[in-house]
């Protein structure tokens, strides 16, 4: 058990230092994430259709996105040099390897959402006052499932010719459940006033276990191709 | 040239659907009662209905032929998804297309978020991107394995689409009250839906097949010749 958590912590803390290193993926993708937000505000400010909440559809688009250009630099790294199969030959479990990208996806999603949050946030006028910690408890659970099935698919994906727009195709109505549920909690939360229940972001939670139990099955399998 | 016992058999069973086709379409429109307040419109649900759930059908199969395509490896079980799937996709669409046109009429707009709606949208969404993704792979062993995956998680992915869409606002009707001649008409729609969903599935198949064997015969005829080394024993 300790063994396994220590070769997770050892490929994730890799991952995270070639992304310090070649800072090639969390500036690059923040300020996509920011460009999407900024075009669609210019299309929807507040008053023209969109109000506060509008943030929250607007947020999920820039993740969706921003999402799939992490876990393909991810992946990427891993086909350079055949890095892959250096990594598939030494004796870790392909699970570790899996929760391992899992993480080092999550942890730069979540470095993008610190920037794209707040400008979304700003832009459209949307009052958090109501509760900030439900908001970013509701975001957070849904990027965890988000992020499992988009480690699993880039894994899929990586070694194809399209990598970038098949990744898209594939986990974009794979997520949509997770988009559905999360604005929907967000809009009872600060339209209608109700307490984010256990209920609510139990459903989240479902999801996400569901999607990483899926994913590591899969992993397993896709992995020796 | 005599056609083989199996294309006459094929064709049979093209020519009952057909026929049961206009046998429950005629029971439609001159025996099953109007309904009292959608009037005419309300006859679109007998189609509506067997539609929607050969569409869970078809994507039960897309799930058995992936699920057997990862365990087995075999390019059968992704002839047999890939079918399944093109057939689902189809169902979905049909199901959308008569649930807008009677929703235009109950509800005046074609289109509304309710959760069924979303729900077979999304459903629609999930199986179009099967198809779509397909050609764009090109080795075959490649686009069976991406292909298998995404149709395991698909499928997982329909509670969780249905229980999210629960989340929503509903006006989609709950319950349906039909009388025993509009039962009937209900259940004899599902005989012809049936066959031509398993019709289609099974045909779609088999043009996988031939295409498969036909692709084989053109690798094989211009696979490189194999070099074998000078005065070798190869």
């Amino acid at each position: 058990m300790t063994r396994t958590v220590r070769h997770i912590a050892m490929l994730t803390a890799k991952d995270l230092r070639i992304e310090a290193r070649g800072r090639q993926t969390v500036g690059l993708v923040a300020v996509l994430a920011v460009l999407i937000v900024v075009v669609l505000g210019i299309g929807l400010s507040p008053g023209r259709g969109a109000d506060g909440l509008s943030a929250t559809a607007i947020l999920w688009v820039a993740y969706l996105f921003g999402g799939v250009l992490v876990f393909e630099r991810t992946m990427a790294v891993e086909r350079h040099d055949d890095a892959l199969a250096g990594l598939l030959l030494a004796p870790v479990d392909r699970g570790a390897i899996f929760a391992s990208k899992l993480l080092a996806n999550l942890l730069l999603m979540f470095a993008i959402a610190l920037v794209v949050t707040p400008v979304a946030v700003v832009f459209f006028h949307f009052d958090l006052s109501a509760a900030p910690g439900g908001f970013a408890a509701v975001m957070l659970v849904s990027m965890v499932g988000y992020a499992a099935i988009g480690t699993l698919f880039a894994a899929l994906t990586s070694s194809t010719r399209l990598a970038g727009g098949l990744l898209a195709m594939l986990v974009f109505p794979v997520a949509l459940p997770l988009v559905v549920a999360s604005t929907r909690l967000l809009h009872a939360v600060f339209e209608q006033g109700e307490a984010l229940g256990g209920a609510g972001l139990a459903i989240l939670v479902a999801f996400d276990l569901i999607f990483l139990v899926v994913s590591w099955l899969v992993f397993e399998m896709v992995l020796e191709d | 040239m005599n056609p083989s016992p199996t294309t006459t058999i094929v064709r049979l069973y093209w020519i009952a659907t057909l026929l049961l086709f206009a046998g429950v379409l005629g029971m439609l429109v001159f025996w099953t009662p109007r309904e009292a307040t959608m009037g005419d419109v309300q006859k679109i649900f007998y189609i509506h209905l067997p539609a929607a759930i050969h569409t869970f059908v078809a994507c039960f199969v897309v799930f058995i032929g992936s699920v057997m395509y990862l365990l087995q490896r075999r390019l059968w079980w992704d002839d047999v998804a890939s079918a399944a799937a093109k057939v689902s996709v189809l169902l979905a669409s049909l199901v959308l297309i008569t649930g807008m046109i009677w929703g235009r009429s109950a509800w005046g707009q074609w289109w509304t978020w309710s959760p069924r709606l979303t729900f077979s949208l999304i459903l629609w969404l999930l199986y179009v991107v099967y198809l779509v993704i397909r050609p764009s792979i090109e080795s075959s062993q490649k686009r069976a394995l991406i292909s298998a995956v995404y149709g395991v998680i698909a499928f997982l992915d329909v509670p969780l689409v249905y229980l999210s869409t629960k989340l929503l606002p509903d006006i989609h009707p709950k319950e349906i009250v039909l009388t025993a001649r509009m039962g009937t008409t209900l259940l004899a729609w599902f005989v012809p839906m049936t066959m031509f969903a398993a019709g289609l599935i099974m045909l779609s198949f088999r043009i996988n097949r031939l295409r498969r064997t036909a692709l084989e015969e053109v690798e094989t005829e211009f696979e490189e010749p194999r070099l074998v080394p000078a005065g070798g024993n190869a």
